[in-house]
C-alpha cells in the first residue's frame, strides 16, 4: 500500500508528512509530530479527548483521517501557550480546579477555545454545549464551566 | 485489520470516475459513521479495498433556495444546517434536529449525505427529511435519477443506492405558510444506553376552523427503518382541535409500532415513551 504525501499547518507551522491510508489525525499528531496533548480516548467519537481545532473548527482527530486533509490547519493545545505564559483558559483551568485527572483537560481546552474563537460572549448554556462532546469522569463540569465563563468574563470586561 | 487504498476525489466527475473503476469502494463524506464502523471492524461494512474520499469537493457543499425548493448539498454539515437562514426560515424542524445530534464536534464533520446514506434507524435527519417529501438526486457514470427519500430507504442500514451511485443533492419542496413542523427526541447519549427514540411531523393548520388539514408522521428508532406512520395520520387529518383525544392518540401511535415490529424486549420502554412524545409534539404543534 503507498504512502499518501500531505502537507498541514499545525499549530503555526507547515509540516510536509507522508502517511499511509488508514492513519488517523490522532495517530499523526501523537506519533509522527510528538504532540501529545492529544489523547487516545475511546477513539469513535464518543469522549472528546482527541479534540483538536481544524480549521477553525473542532472536530474528534480520531474521526479523521490524515489523508483527507492535504492544505489544512490544525491547533491542539501546545500552540496555547504563549512564551512560557499560560493561555487564559489554561489558567483559569487551574485557578477554578477544573483540573482533576487531568485526562480530558487538552479535549476540554480545545473545544473551550473554539467557541470563544466564534463567541467571545457565550451563555452558560452556549459554554455547556460546546463541552458536550467532552467526558469528564472527575469534575462534575461544574468547575470547568466556571473556568471558561470567568474567561469570557475577562474578554467582556 | 481491515486495510485499504485512499483515493481522493477533487469533483464530483472524479469521484464517480472512481465509483466506476473501483468496484469494491466506500465513499467518505465527514467518516462520522464510517470511520466508526472501520475501527469496530463492524460486519455491516461488507468487503471493500477502497475508501473514495469526498469530503473536499465544494460543489457538493452547498444550500440554495429556488422558487419551489431548496436544495442541499450532501456534505451540508450539521453545524450547517443549524447556522443556515434558509434552513431556519423554511424547515425549522431539520436545524432542531440537526441541533440533537452528537456534539460540537459530531455536527462539525458529519454530513446529510452521510446520515441519509448510513441509514441508521435512529438517524435524526431522516424522519424530518421524510415528512418534508424530500427526494435524493443520484448521479453514477451513465445514468442520473430522483428518488423520493421514502424509497430510498429500505431496511436497517439499507438503500436503494446503487454501488455506483453518488448522493449529489437533496431537494425538498417549500410548504405553504400554513405548514407547521416539529421534532422532537429522547435519550442523547449512547452511553446511557436507553433505546434513543424521535418524532417528525408537519401538519397543515387551517387556523380559522381550527382544523388539521394534512399530516404527516414518521418516528425514528421505532421500526426497522423511519417511515410513515399512515393509520395515524388518518385518525388525525379533518379533525378540529376539541376532536382531538391525544390520550387515544398516543395508544394508537404504539399500536401502530406493534403492527410493524411486534413485541419486542424494548416494547414496554418505546410504546409509552412514543405516545409521550406524539403528546409533546401535538401539543407544541397547535400551542395547547
Ligand atoms: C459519537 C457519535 C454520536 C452521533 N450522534 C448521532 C445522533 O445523535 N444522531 C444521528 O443521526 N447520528 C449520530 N451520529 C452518526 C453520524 O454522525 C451521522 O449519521 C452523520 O450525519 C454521518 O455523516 P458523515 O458525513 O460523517 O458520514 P460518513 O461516515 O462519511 O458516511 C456514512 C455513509 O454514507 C455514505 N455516504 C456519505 N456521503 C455520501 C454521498 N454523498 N453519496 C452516497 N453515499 C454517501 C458513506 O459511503 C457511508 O456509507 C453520531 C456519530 C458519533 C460517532
Ligand atoms: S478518542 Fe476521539 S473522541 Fe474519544
Ligand atoms: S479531570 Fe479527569 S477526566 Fe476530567
Amino acid at each position: 500500500m503507498k504512502n499518501i504525501v500531505v502537507t498541514l499547518f499545525v499549530n503555526g507551522k507547515k509540516e510536509v508528512l507522508e502517511v499511509t491510508s488508514k492513519e488517523r489525525l490522532l495517530d499523526t499528531l501523537r506519533d509522527q509530530l510528538n504532540l501529545k496533548s492529544v489523547k487516545e480516548g475511546c477513539d469513535v467519537g464518543e469522549c472528546g479527548a482527541c479534540t483538536v481545532i481544524l480549521n477553525g473548527q473542532a472536530v474528534n482527530s480520531c474521526l479523521v483521517l490524515t489523508a483527507q486533509i492535504d492544505g489544512y490547519e490544525v491547533y491542539t493545545t501546545e500552540s496555547l501557550e504563549n512564551k512560557g505564559n499560560l493561555h487564559p483558559l489554561q489558567q483559569a483551568f487551574i485557578d477554578y480546579h477544573a483540573i482533576q485527572c487531568g485526562f480530558c483537560t487538552t479535549g476540554m481546552l480545545m473545544s473551550a477555545k473554539a467557541l470563544l474563537d466564534k463567541n467571545s460572549n457565550p451563555s452558560r448554556e452556549d459554554i455547556k454545549t460546546a463541552i458536550e462532546g467532552n467526558l469528564c469522569r472527575c469534575t462534575g463540569y461544574e468547575q470547568i464551566i466556571q473556568a471558561i465563563e470567568s474567561v469570557s468574563k475577562k474578554v467582556k470586561g | 485489520m481491515i486495510e485499504f487504498e485512499f483515493l481522493s476525489a477533487k469533483n464530483i466527475e472524479e469521484a464517480i470516475n472512481y465509483m466506476h473503476n473501483y468496484k469494491l469502494s466506500k465513499l467518505l463524506a465527514g467518516g462520522t459513521d464510517l470511520l466508526v464502523d472501520i475501527h469496530k471492524e463492524s460486519p455491516r461494512l461488507g468487503e471493500f479495498s477502497y475508501v473514495i474520499d469526498i469530503s473536499n469537493i465544494e460543489e457538493l457543499r452547498f444550500i440554495k433556495e429556488y422558487e419551489d425548493i431548496v436544495e442541499i448539498g450532501p456534505l451540508t454539515t450539521h453545524t450547517m444546517l443549524i447556522e443556515s437562514p434558509i434552513i431556519n426560515k423554511y424547515f425549522p424542524l431539520l436545524a432542531i434536529a440537526a441541533k440533537t445530534i452528537g456534539s460540537p464536534q459530531i455536527r462539525n464533520r458529519g454530513t446529510i449525505g452521510g446520515n441519509i446514506s448510513n441509514a441508521s434507524p435512529a438517524a435524526d435527519l431522516v424522519p424530518p427529511l421524510m415528512v418534508l417529501n424530500a427526494e435524493l438526486e443520484l448521479k453514477s457514470m451513465d445514468d442520473k435519477r430522483f428518488v423520493p427519500i421514502e424509497e430510498f430507504i429500505v431496511g436497517p442500514y439499507k438503500t436503494s443506492k446503487k454501488d455506483d451511485e453518488l448522493i449529489t443533492s437533496i431537494r425538498i419542496p417549500k410548504l405553504d405558510e400554513s405548514y407547521k413542523g416539529n421534532f422532537q427526541k429522547i435519550g442523547r447519549r449512547q452511553a446511557l444506553n436507553i433505546a434513543r427514540l424521535n418524532l417528525a411531523l408537519i401538519a397543515k393548520i387551517d387556523e380559522a376552523n381550527k382544523k388539521i388539514e394534512d399530516i404527516r408522521i414518521v418516528p425514528g428508532s421505532a421500526t426497522p427503518y423511519p417511515l410513515r406512520f399512515k393509520n395515524l395520520e388518518r385518525e388525525i387529518e379533518g379533525k378540529t382541535w376539541n376532536q382531538l383525544d391525544l390520550d387515544y392518540l398516543s395508544q394508537k401511535i404504539g399500536e401502530e409500532m406493534i403492527s410493524i415490529t411486534g413485541e419486542r424486549w424494548s416494547t414496554p420502554y418505546k410504546k409509552p415513551a412514543l405516545g409521550g412524545i406524539l403528546k409533546k409534539a401535538m401539543n407544541e404543534l397547535l400551542n395547547f
